[in-house]
């Protein structure tokens, strides 16, 4: 079910009202219940990958609480994590593999058979989220649930299946037993969260996915300044299908008085390719790799070297962990991966120098002129990488980027004469607002200075989202992009 | 929570009175642009007109009135003609059409255009109900309503459909509110098409989306028969036509033996009579894109065939 679904606009006030009549004790029942209709709605079969899961965790899990010898400790954690993030890694490059092997002929003859995996949606989520479950149990961050009830709704709880965030029990367990409450405050805040998310899904991204598409699907052929506007759209695309996605999950749970964790905090406000990655966009996977990768690989602490190591390999596996979001697998996701990875590097290489020049120029360190170009090269820097994301292949966005490149000193003179169509502008349009829209929020939240802002205000700007929603919205669209791996 | 709730309950209703008034001036718009729609020319024919002839089909029956050139027949031949044929349908929104066109008006002769893909897969039968472009250009009325819920209870049209239509949810969702609304072939009928393999071969593909199962097409021979049989109960005359097909889109038509044999069969028992047009013109200038005859090739048609059909 999707969340720009009618089914999902007649499903959520459902399990709302049943929510509310059920006593607060029972209410997890609810949402245990609500999240296995919500996940076997389209692919009633996708219940038995998540059933699995869910059983190998929690037995597993059970086992860790019993278990005291290190040695058996740390074999019944790698049993649970190689069957839950082996079969993820076998639903995504078992195929993959199989067919690069096959083309390069490595071994004469030979030839894996192609079985025609592909993984259940969400997967690449819940699969994360049960891995830092055992994780945590296994370093004592956590205890075992002695209810199959607890484990099983952690891990399919609806709002947060598809795509995330990256949950971990740590937090979402204790509010599930303290008892579900959810008050006016909340409820507003839920509401608000949903209507924004689906105007960023249905009104930004869907609007500009249609431009996108077209433009990364003739890449050869498409004008310069097409290529270039298609790269930015993308980047905004992406934002807006993914954050909007993390808004709805997190405003649903508002009303049932859970807090998801933050996902994306404005991202294209980011000075430095690390504040985007470590605090600006999908924050809850950039943890995951935080306390569960890098900080294991020795992260910062072990020299300057295996530092820049673990780094790379941290990028490198987010590459891995990608591939296969909507647009195939293939190395293009490595790519990318490799190349956010260059861009730490960089940033740690630098760093000494911007402090120097820091202490050398405070006053221009800490203009506003230099925050903004900062913000522009990141996000540039960012664009560039989405194109590997977002391209067929490798060859198609090296294209895109020759081809830009080539006519960079022209693009003044050809944006001039480039016949923009109504869409375009349009797109232009929804971006200049949600630009405006994060500036304004990053000072003080929106919502906050709604909640403070008169009725009348109030209102007319929720009637204006509602709308927008009705008359810019694409509805139609099947997916989220990060719901398809 | 008591006072969130009356404000929620006031919000609620300020929002549909705001929608109301939004869905009244959409539906406005709609008899602004209207154009190429069935329910429209239905909604805005001359109260209980008479016509001679009634065309229904997909969207190769709907070139005959691209353009002026119905009025080019009607000239010719000094009938009167109205053509409600839609792009993508089967037999069963044929039949709706034709329901919903004999509630207000009659005719006298029905030319039924056969297509073989619309009796392959629900693609084109139920699921047409809730393409929004249909939707959107289908002014509303309480009489569309009740027919079109008779559809969900009994011919497994989506009750989506009906909300939409209801709600009027496409009509304020449209993006081309201010275009005409025209069926995009419409702006082709005078373009020429060049041959290619992989055009058809796309073409094919997307109208026979499904494996064909012969339950499938006994299914919508059926439908197609009451489609008949209500049209004759009306003292309709039908005669159904196959039309013409460049070879090169003929030769890849799927399943075309067993199709043919099902429809002779239903036409045989109803007594209509079937016109198979299909080889008359092979040469790919008669034809705007892979298989919709542009305005040369209607020309050549209606002066070797169709005029004497329809004077018949």
């Amino acid at each position: 079910m999707l969340f720009t679904s009618l089914e999902f606009f007649i499903f959520l006030p459902l399990v709302i009202a049943v929510f509310r009549i059920v006593p607060v004790a029972q209410r997890w029942a609810v949402l245990l219940l609500a999240s296995y209709v919500f996940y076997g709605f389209l692919h009633p079969f996708n219940l038995v990958y998540l059933g699995a899961v869910t059983l190998v965790i929690y037995l597993c899990g059970r086992w860790l609480a019993r278990t005291e010898k290190p040695s058996g400790r740390a074999a019944v954690l790698a049993g649970g994590l190689v069957v839950v993030l082996g079969s993820l890694t076998a639903f995504k490059f078992y195929d993959f593999v199989a067919g690069e092997i096959s083309a390069a002929n490595l071994i004469p003859h030979f030839a894996l058979p192609r079985l025609g995996l592909t993984a259940p949606a969400g997967f690449s989520f819940y699969a994360f989220s049960a891995a830092s479950y055992l994780i945590d149990i296994y370093a004592g961050r956590l205890t075992a649930q002695q209810k199959l009830a607890g484990t099983v709704l952690f891990v399919a709880y609806f709002p947060k299946i598809f795509a995330g965030p990256i949950e971990r029990a740590t937090t979402f367990l204790p509010q599930l037993w303290s008892g579900l409450r959810s008050d006016s405050k909340r409820i507003v805040l839920g509401l608000q969260l949903i209507g924004w998310g689906l105007f960023k899904k249905v009104v930004i991204a869907d609007n500009l996915a249609q431009m996108v598409d077209h433009t990364f699907s003739i890449v050869s052929f498409a004008p310069p300044v097409e290529l270039l506007l298609g790269s930015y759209f993308f980047a905004f695309q992406i934002y807006c299908d993914f954050s909007g996605y993390t808004d709805i999950a997190l405003g649903a749970s508002s009303l049932f008085g859970l807090t998801l964790m933050e996902n994306f905090r404005r991202p294209y406000l980011s000075r430095s390719t690390a504040e985007f990655w470590g605090e600006r966009w999908h924050i809850s996977l950039s943890h995951w790799f935080r306390d569960y990768l890098y900080i294991p690989l020795g992260g910062s602490r072990a020299g300057p070297l295996r530092r820049a190591a673990n780094v790379m390999i941290v990028f490198l596996v987010s590459g891995l962990w990608h591939a296969g979001l909507g647009y195939g697998v293939g190395w293009t996701f490595l790519i990318w991966g490799a190349l956010n990875g260059f861009y730490q590097w960089a940033g740690l290489a630098t760093r000494r120098l911007w402090r120097r020049v820091g202490e050398a120029l405070p006053r221009v360190k800490s203009s506003a002129a230099l925050a903004v170009l900062r913000a522009v090269i990141t996000f540039h820097l960012i664009t560039i990488a989405w194109v590997f994301f977002r391209a067929a292949s490798i060859h198609d966005a090296l294209v895109v980027l020759r081809r830009i490149g080539a006519r960079l000193g022209d693009l003044p003179s050809l944006f001039a004469i480039y016949p923009f169509s109504t869409e375009q502008l349009t797109a232009f349009g929804l971006i200049a607002f949600l630009i405006g829209y994060e500036i304004v929020d990053e000072r003080r939240p929106v919502f906050q200075r709604l909640a403070d802002a008169p009725v009348a205000v109030r209102w007319g700007a929720y009637y204006l989202l509602i709308f927008a929603l009705l008359l810019l919205g694409r509805w139609q669209a099947k997916e989220f992009i990060y719901m398809q791996f | 929570m008591q006072h969130l709730e009356r404000s929620a309950f006031l919000f609620m209703a300020i929002g549909l009175v705001l929608y109301a008034g939004l869905s009244f001036g959409c539906e406005r718009l709609l008899f602004r642009n209207g154009h190429s729609n069935a329910l429209y020319k239905i909604a805005t024919a001359p109260p209980a007109a008479d016509y001679d002839w009634l065309v229904l089909g997909a969207s190769h029956a709907m070139p005959l009135d691209f353009d002026d050139f119905n009025a080019f027949m009607q000239h010719e031949t000094g009938l009167r003609i109205i053509n409600l044929a839609s792009p993508g349908t089967g037999p069963l929104y044929n039949r709706f059409v034709l329901q919903s066109f004999l509630r207000a008006h009659r005719a006298g002769n029905l030319l039924y255009v056969v297509d073989s893909f619309g009796f392959w897969s629900r693609a084109w039968n139920e699921d047409r109900f809730a393409d929004v472009k249909l939707i959107r250009g289908t002014p509303f009325a309480p009489a569309t309503v009740a027919l079109m819920s008779d559809y969900v209870r009994n011919d497994g049209v989506s009750p989506k459909a009906l909300l939409d239509y209801v709600s009027g949810f496409s009509k304020v969702n449209n993006r081309d509110r201010f275009q005409r609304d025209a069926w995009e072939g419409e702006a082709q009928f005078d373009r020429v098409y060049r041959p290619s393999v992989s055009a058809v071969t796309k073409r094919i593909a997307y109208l026979y989306p499904d494996p064909q199962a012969p339950a499938v097409l006994a299914h919508y021979v059926d439908v197609f028969g009451g489609l008949v049989a209500i049209a004759q109960q009306h003292d309709t005359r039908v005669v159904a036509v196959k039309l013409p097909a460049p070879a090169q889109f003929r030769n890849q038509l799927r399943g075309e033996a067993a199709f043919d044999d099902s429809l002779a069969r239903i036409l045989a028992e109803r007594a209509v009579p079937l016109l198979d047009f299909s080889t008359e013109l092979d040469d790919p200038s008669f034809y705007f894109d892979t298989d919709h005859l542009n305005r040369t090739g209607l020309t050549e048609l209606f002066q070797r065939r169709l005029k004497t059909l329809l004077m018949m």
